[in-house]
Parts: C-alpha cells; structure tokens; sequence
C-alpha cells in the first residue's frame, strides 16, 4: 500500500513569522504521509486496526445506550423501584405507541433479533447492514425498555456494534470477504461491552453468528471484545453486572439437586419457547394495522403485571442480583420467573425492539433460585445458598432458551469468577440443553428467522452434521499386491489373472505409485520382462488418504486418478483400502436424505 | 504491498490503489476523530449520570432514616431499597436497610442482607454486632456470641474503643440474660481492665459483676466508682448489695445507709437496708456479743420462728383440705414445743449446746416455712438468710 507523499513544507527559520493554521495543517498531513510511508498496512493488519476501532466505537455506544436507558427509566417510571400504578400501567402502553410508530415509519429493520439480523448481514447481504438500523435501535430499545417493556439491552448493542462495523468497513471499502465478517466483529464488541464479559461474547458470536473457529477472525473478535469492555469498564465501572457470592459444593450427592435443576430449567425454557413461537407466528398473521397496536398493548398488560410485580419491568439486572443474594423467598422467585416468561413473551412477540438475553438471565435466576428454594427446604444438609442455584439457574436458562451450550457454561464461570462452580453447571446445563433438543426441535433463533421467510445456517444444525469420512466410501482392493523387488514379467501375470485394471506399488517412504496393465505390458513388449518393478516403474506417484480423513479431502486429491490408496496412519506401506470417484459420489448419494 | 509476497496475491482483487489507500486513511483518521467525540459524549453522559445516581441514592436514604425514626418500617424499606438501587455497593445503605428489615420483623430478608456486607467486610464491627443482635433475636446463640467476639475485634469507625466497649457490655447482657455466667465474667474482666476514669462505667461494670454473682470483683469496681466519686448514689447502693450478699452485713449497713441518707427515696436500698437493720438485729451469731445477749437473740428468734411455724401449719392445712397436717411441719412442730420450757435467757446462756440446738432449729424452721409457705418478710426474712448464709448457700 502506497501513498503519493505530500510534500513538507520546509521548516520555519528562527526569526521568521509563525507558520500559519493552513501550513501547520499542511505539516501535519506530510508527517501523516510521510509516517504510513515507513507503515505499510495491509488488509489483514487493517482489519485488525478497524477491530480495536470497532470495539471502542461499540464499547462508547453500548455506554451511552445503557446510560439513556436509565435516564428513561428515570423519567418514564420515577425514581422509586414500585412506581405508583397509573405510571406502572399507563407508561408502557403509551411508549409502546410512540414505539411502534417509530418501527413502522422510519426503521423497519430494528424489530426481531439482532442475532439473526446479524446473520442475515454474513450470509445473506455481504455483511450490510444499514447505519439507520443502528441510530433506530439505539431510539427505540431505550424507549421500550425505558418504559419497562420486559426486554434486555444485550441483543440491540450487538445488532448495534454489527452496524457500526458494517458502516466503517462500507466506508474503508473493505474486501467482500472481511466485509461479511466485519459485522460479527461488531456484534461481540456490543455483547461484550453490554454483558461486560468479553469470554462470553466472543464465545456466543463464534457459537451463534459465525459457526465456526477461524483464526483470522477470532483475532479480531478477541480485539474487538476486549476494546469494547475495557471502555464500558472505564466509563461504568469495573463491578461486574452480578455480584456472585461465595459458591462451594455442599456435598457430592448435591449434584443431584442441580440435575433436578437442569430438568425443571429445561421444561421451562421449552415452555418459553414455545410460548414466543406460538403468540409471534399468531401475532405476525394480525392485520397490519394491529402493528402499531401491538407494542402498547403488551406495555398495557405488562403494566397490569408491574402493579404486583414490578420486578417484571425492564432488563431487572438489579433484581437478578438480590435473587443471587438470597433476598426473595422462594415463592417469590417461582411467581417471578413465570411472570417474566409472561412479559417477555408479550413484549418480544410484539414486534417491540429489545433483546432477550438479560430476560433469559432473569428467568433463569429465578427458576433457578426457586428450585434451590425448594430443595433447600427440604434437604438442607444437602443443598448450599438459593443465590448459587440462582446463578446456575441463569446458565441453564442459556442453554435451554437460546441453546448455546458453550456460552451458557463460561459465562457463568466468567461471571461469578468461581472455577469450583463448573461441575453444577455442567451438568445442569447439559439435561436442560438434551431436554430442550429433545423436545423443541428447532433452535429459537432458527424459527424466528424462519418466521421472518429466511433461511439463515443453523449453528446448531451445522454442529450436529456428520462428516462423512474416507472410511465410508472406501472399498477393498481387489488387485494384486505388488512390490518394487518383483519383476515386471511376474507381475504382469498376476496383474492379467485380475479383473482390476489399475494397479497400485507401494515404495519406500510411503510413496504410492500406480499405472494400468497396458503399461506392464508396454515394459515387457520393449523387453524389460525381467527388470524390477521398483526400478522400471518410477512415474505415476499417487497422493494418498487415510480412512479417517474427511471424504472431502479425497474428492480433493483425487484429481483424473482412478484410484486413491488409503493407507494406515502408522504404516504408509500397509493398504486399508482404495477409493474411486465413482465411490466418493455414491457416498455422498447414499448420506444425503432426499429433499422434499 | 510487495508483489511478491504470496499472501498479498491473495488478496489481490481486494487490495487498494493508492486512491484507495488514501481515503482509507482519511476515513480512519476520521474515525478517530468521532471516536474523540464520542467519547467526550460519553464521558459527559456517565459523568451527570453518575452525579444524578449519587443524589438521588442520597435522597432516598434520607427519606428512608427519616421514616425509620418515626416507626415507618415498611416505608423505610423501600426507601433504602430505592437508595441501593442506585448505589448498590453501599454499605451505608445496605447496613440501613438491614436495620429496617429488623425492625419489621423481617429478620431472615434483613440477614441475607448483613451477610452480603459481611462477606465483602468481615472485619467491619457494625456489620458484625448487626449479625450478632439479629442471631440473638433469632435464639441462635452461638452465632450471636461468634458474631459479638467479631464485632469487639472488628474495625470500627470514630472511636473505636468506645465501641467494642459497648459491644462487650451488651455481650455480657446478652451471656447474663442466657445464664452464661461464666463467659460473661471472663468479658467483664477484660472490661475491667482498661476502664477509663469514669465512675459510671465502673458502676456498669460492678452491676454486671453483681449479676453473675462475681462479689468480689463488683465490689472492687463499686469501689473504683467511689474512689472517683464517693457520692455516687449507685456505686453505694451497690458495693451495700455485694456486701450484704457476701453476709457483711456489717459493711452493707455502712453503705446503705450512706446511699438512703444519700437519697430517701431510693426504695431498694431503704428495704435493703431496714432488712440489714433486722439482721444486725437479730443474729445470734455475731461475734463480740455477751452470753447473755446472744440468749437474749435466740429467744426472740424462737419465738419469732415458732409463730411463723404456726402460722404456717395453718396455711398448710388449709391447702391440704383440713384433714391431715402436713407432716414435716408437724415434726418441725413438736421439736419446736419440746424446746418451749426451755427457752429462757439464763438457761440458754449457761448451756451453748441448747443455745446451738436452738438456733439449728430456728433457721430450719425458716427454711421449711419458706419452701412451703411462700416467701419471708421482716424478721423471718432476717433469720431465713441468715440461715441460709450458715449453710453456705446465697443469703
């Protein structure tokens, strides 16, 4: 990369009137020149410079975005934590006409889930994503959860950092390769600064968005992420989103409890599943006036539930850390957690903008803190705090509702900083995953995306497809098995008492070599009967597989050979099996489930 | 870019002509400067919001003292619930909030609360005396002693002596009110020891000596008290108390006397000392006294036990539904009749093993009668302790 150099004005002699603003402007543009002359940057290290940039623009965003949403709750529903009930009960509903109208007439795209508008932009529109999507989102989230909608910030600051990466790499004219994995960059600074756990983010995007390990992107999301959360932490401080308390392990047998966890977890977050699938499909098929009507009344309803509880309202990070405190009953809890999979449903279902992360978290602590409530009642000696149910409960909520195992298990380690934790998580974690696999085919963010009429890559389907292997195709060789020390009249006679045509010679260091009979026949016409295959065949050397390799690596190799020797990893000399196109193809015909 | 650097072929298509490279820069160079505002917008916002959340965690936590003052528990909570929400690490607010949860009775919300202060500061003496009130309550009396200890070596704000001098008094109340004697005089020494100069403490600590029966320590305190000040009311009425426990009734005299003439209507130690009187009075015991005299008390304390013994027998059989007489009162009785012929001032004197038997009789009489026919007053009052102090037990 080059740049035409400018030139510098010379220096000003002492004694000479000062340089003028123009030239000092001048100056500064030459030393600029004359600076990324001496620092070529190439796409690669462009892109990893454009990441740190898109962290601090998504980790400043993500600060200002939180902060509005507060000064809206501040002035939408007062200061006090129970709001009078006209507030509680009028304030929704009204944001949610403001809301809608603002949807419906200026930005369309915000509604939904910022996850899959984040895969669209990968696999569907080269990595767009239109900045109006990002000042949209930005309005409307902090109006909605402002007012108390039951909906997170999380979902918008990633849809929000993937907009603003998007914007910047639009105009830098990125690569259409970098462009497409730009806006993933984006969307893990968001979620990094908006969880303010960066482990988790980078995890969930690689999980969710993108579907697959890279070391040239996972770079960059790494960079990105830590960016963002080291401004949010400047800004917002260094405490954690959840203060954990001290996690120990009573007894080993409690890990039954925890399991039981995982189980109720896992129906739950079904229950919640379902429940958003079936209200939005119905809701989507409303007439689309009703649109403008939706948001409110869903404000309208949660507003009714407000009166009661007015934990329900909002992202309710506050009440998820009284629950890790031990500070509701466990009655509480229950009423608290099916609740919020009421509001949340409503709100999401509705078309408001919002995110479901910090709703699932709360659920999942209160399901959670519920479930440890009750089996702390009757087996104290067995079970510890209702706060560490609570904290596994949020993981369990993860892995069951968004199915995103992984994340679901660092996050918690990454939130409550407690290495001793990972067993109870794992294993709850996991039941609830099974469970929710078990019954709900589809991962949410696959139906909702499917709900919308697109067709974005499952992650979870990707995970679970099996890779067919050379093993799978290959067949035994039929031929006569050759080697350098016989002479070329001998094997020309055992090559004729077979039906196979192509013939194989291992040499020595694993070098294959092969050729067809007309060519033995060829060296005993031009008599060279008696000469030593090893010496008289030197050409033709075969790449070869192993049966464990993947299948696509042997439709790689293959080339116009008409046959591929596998052979064993530990002896290249020793012939497991051979394989042909034809083979490759009938494998991949006979694993593919015929379309419908 | 080096054209003969593989990895640049790559990304050949998408490498950019100097044009290119050069509004790239401008862009980047222009994306600096909106990071540069943006983060002076930023700082802006967290700043105010930041002051907003201080004031308004303040103004709540006013309005929720303010309320707590006045009784209003339930209202007091959720205004320190309200002052958390926007500083939820205080601990100011959180130790308040706790405080109201225990006043409302909710003492197992208000627990949860202590103990997440407790596990950020277990050192912090209020937090730990909070924990220790609310186990008291609670009836967990180990924990309010673990948490007493914490909070007496806990750090303390402002005058950190005074305060783990009040934590050990209320600890001592709290061992003295669970009839944990033993541990609390332990305390009560330590208390002791480094006592500044103030005759009301002494006093303190004299009274809670005085009630875990550590005589000899509470009189030295009520002692110390007098040294400082020798009219203070209390250190007299109780070094007369400790004096008069320990049988010396002699010194008990002294001092009550001094107290009533001190204050007339100091009532205890009137009674007290009009008991004293009567002891003094009537003890056939005290040394220094003539044969004659000593006779002399006996007869009257024979007299005065046989009618308590009467009046008792009474009572008894009235209780008993008027068939039977109660026997041991019975027994008490006819031992008491048989000595009658000899009670008279010269046969006592010229016989000390009568005058022994007589006595023995007496305070057994007292005993009896107060065991079955309630409490003493007056000169059965003096006899019974005198009795009792004979017999080694607590007058």
């Amino acid at each position: 990369m080059s740049t035409a150099p400018a030139a510098s004005p010379p220096p000003a002699p002492s004694g000479t009137p000062p340089l003028s603003m123009k030239d000092r402007l001048r100056s500064l543009r030459g030393a600029w020149t004359s600076g990324r002359m001496h620092l070529p940057l190439r796409e690669d290290h462009l892109f990893l410079l454009l990441a740190v940039i898109i962290g601090l623009y998504a980790g400043l965003a993500v600060v200002c975005f939180r902060i509005a949403i507060d000064w809206a709750r501040l002035h939408f529903l007062g200061s006090t934590l129970a709001p009078s009930w006209p507030r509680v009960v009028l304030v929704p509903g009204v944001v949610g006409l403001v809301v809608a109208f603002l949807v419906i007439h200026f930005f369309p795209r915000v509604r939904g889930s910022g996850v899959n508008q984040t895969k669209a932009a990968m696999y569907i529109y080269d990595g767009y994503i239109p900045f109006n999507t990002v000042i949209g989102k930005f309005i409307t989230c902090v109006l909605a959860i402002g007012s108390g909608q039951s909906l997170g910030p999380e979902d918008p600051a990633l849809q929000m950092g993937a907009g603003m990466a998007s914007a910047l790499g639009r105009r830098l004219r990125l690569a259409r390769e970098k462009l497409r994995l730009i806006a993933p960059v984006g969307a893990a600074a968001g979620l990094a600064a908006a969880f303010n756990a960066p482990i988790s983010a980078v995890l969930f995007v690689i999980e969710e968005v993108i579907g697959k390990w890279s070391a040239g992107v996972l770079g960059a999301i790494v960079l990105a992420a830590v960016s963002s959360v080291v401004v949010e932490r400047g800004f917002l401080g260094e405490e954690p989103l959840f203060r954990v308390p001290p996690y120990h392990l009573v007894h080993p047998a409690e890990l039954l409890a925890y399991a039981a966890l995982g189980v109720v977890g896992g129906f739950a977050s079904i229950l919640f599943v379902k429940l958003v699938v079936w209200a939005r499909a119905h809701l989507k098929r409303l007439p689309r006036w009703t649109q403008y009507l939706q948001p409110a009344a869903a404000g309208l309803l949660i507003g009714v539930v407000g009166i009661w509880f007015p934990q329900v309202m909002g992202a309710g990070y506050l009440f998820i850390d009284q629950a890790l405190h031990d500070q509701f009953t466990w009655q509480m809890l229950a009423l608290l957690g099916a609740f919020k999979i009421l509001s949340t449903s409503l709100s999401f279902t509705s078309g408001t903008p919002g995110g479901m992360f910090a709703p699932t978290l709360f659920i999942g602590a209160m399901v959670g803190g519920a479930v440890g409530g009750i089996e702390h009642h009757f087996f104290p000696w067995l079970t510890g705090s209702v706060g560490a149910y609570a904290l596994v409960g949020m993981g369990v909520f993860f892995a069951g509702f968004l199915r995103a195992p992984f994340t679901s298990v660092f996050m918690i380690l990454e939130v409550s900083g407690n290495y001793s934790i990972i067993v109870p998580v794992m294993v709850s974690n996991t039941i609830a995953y099974l469970l929710s696999r078990r019954f709900q085919a589809t991962p949410l963010f696959d139906v909702l995306s499917r709900q919308d009429g697109m067709d974005l890559p499952s992650m979870e389907e990707q995970r679970e497809e099996t890779t067919l292997r050379v093993e799978d195709a290959m067949r035994p060789y039929a031929g006569p098995f050759l080697r350098d020390e016989d002479r070329v009249v001998d094997a020309l006679r055992r090559a004729e008492d077979s039906a196979v045509d192509f013939l194989l010679l291992p040499g020595a260091n694993g070098v294959w070599r092969g050729f067809r009979k007309e060519a033995l026949q060829k060296l005993a016409q031009e008599g060279q009967a008696d000469m030593l295959l090893g010496i008289a065949v030197t050409e033709n050397t075969l790449p070869w597989v192993h049966p464990d390799q993947p299948l696509e690596v042997a439709l790689r190799e293959i080339g116009d050979w008409p046959l591929l020797p596998v052979v064993h990893r530990a002896d290249l000399r020793k012939l497991e099996g051979v394989l042909s196109l034809a083979n490759i193809l009938e494998a991949y015909r006979v694993a593919s489930p015929p379309r419908s | 870019m080096n054209p003969e650097d593989p990895e640049s072929n790559v990304l050949a298509d998408a490498a950019p002509g100097p044009r290119q490279a050069s509004d790239r820069d401008a862009i980047l160079l222009l994306s600096l400067f909106g990071l540069a505002i943006l983060f002076t917008i930023a700082g802006v916002a967290a700043r105010l919001f930041h002051a907003k959340e201080r004031s308004l965690g303040q103004e709540w936590y006013a309005r929720g003292q303010a309320d707590l003052k006045v009784g209003k528990a339930q209202v007091a909570i959720k205004d320190f619930r309200n002052a958390l929400a926007y500083s939820r690490d205080n601990a100011l607010y959180r130790l308040h909030l706790a405080l109201a949860l225990t006043a409302a009775n909710r003492t197992d919300e208000a627990r949860a609360h202590l103990l997440n202060l407790w596990e950020r500061q277990p050192g912090d003496g209020t937090v730990n005396l909070e924990l220790a009130r609310l186990a008291a309550r609670q009836g967990k009396t180990a924990d309010a002693v673990r948490y007493f200890h914490n909070a007496i070596f806990g750090v303390w704000p402002g005058n950190p002596d005074e305060a783990r001098r009040d934590v050990r008094f209320e600890l001592c109340d709290f061992l003295l009110a669970h009839g944990l004697k033993t541990e609390a005089q332990a305390i009560l020494i330590e208390l002791a020891t480094d006592l500044p100069k103030d005759a009301d403490l002494h006093v303190r600590v004299a009274d809670l000596f005085l009630a875990a029966t550590d005589y000899s320590h509470a009189l030295k305190e009520y002692r110390a008290a007098l040294d400082i000040n020798n009219r203070s009311e209390p250190a007299l009425a109780g070094a007369g108390e400790v004096a008069f426990h320990t049988g010396d009734y002699r010194t008990a005299r002294r001092y009550l006397d001094r107290t009533v003439r001190l204050n007339p209507q100091n009532q205890g130690a009137a009674q007290l000392l009009e008991t004293t009187n009567l002891i003094l009075s009537i003890d056939p015991l005290m040394r220094g006294l003539s044969a004659w005299e000593r006779a002399s008390r006996v007869v009257r304390a024979y007299e005065q036990a046989a009618t308590r013994l009467a009046a008792c027998a009474g009572k008894r059989q009235e209780v008993l539904g008027g068939t039977e007489p109660d026997a041991e009162i019975q027994a008490l009785s006819d031992r008491v009749s048989t000595l009658r012929p000899k009670m008279r001032e010269r046969t006592l004197a010229r016989d000390p093993d009568l005058l022994t038997q007589t006595t023995d009789l007496v305070f057994e009489v007292e005993e009896v009668a107060a065991r079955k026919c309630g409490p003493a007053s007056g000169l059965d009052l003096a006899l019974l302790l005198l009795a009792r102090q004979r017999g080694g037990a607590e007058p």
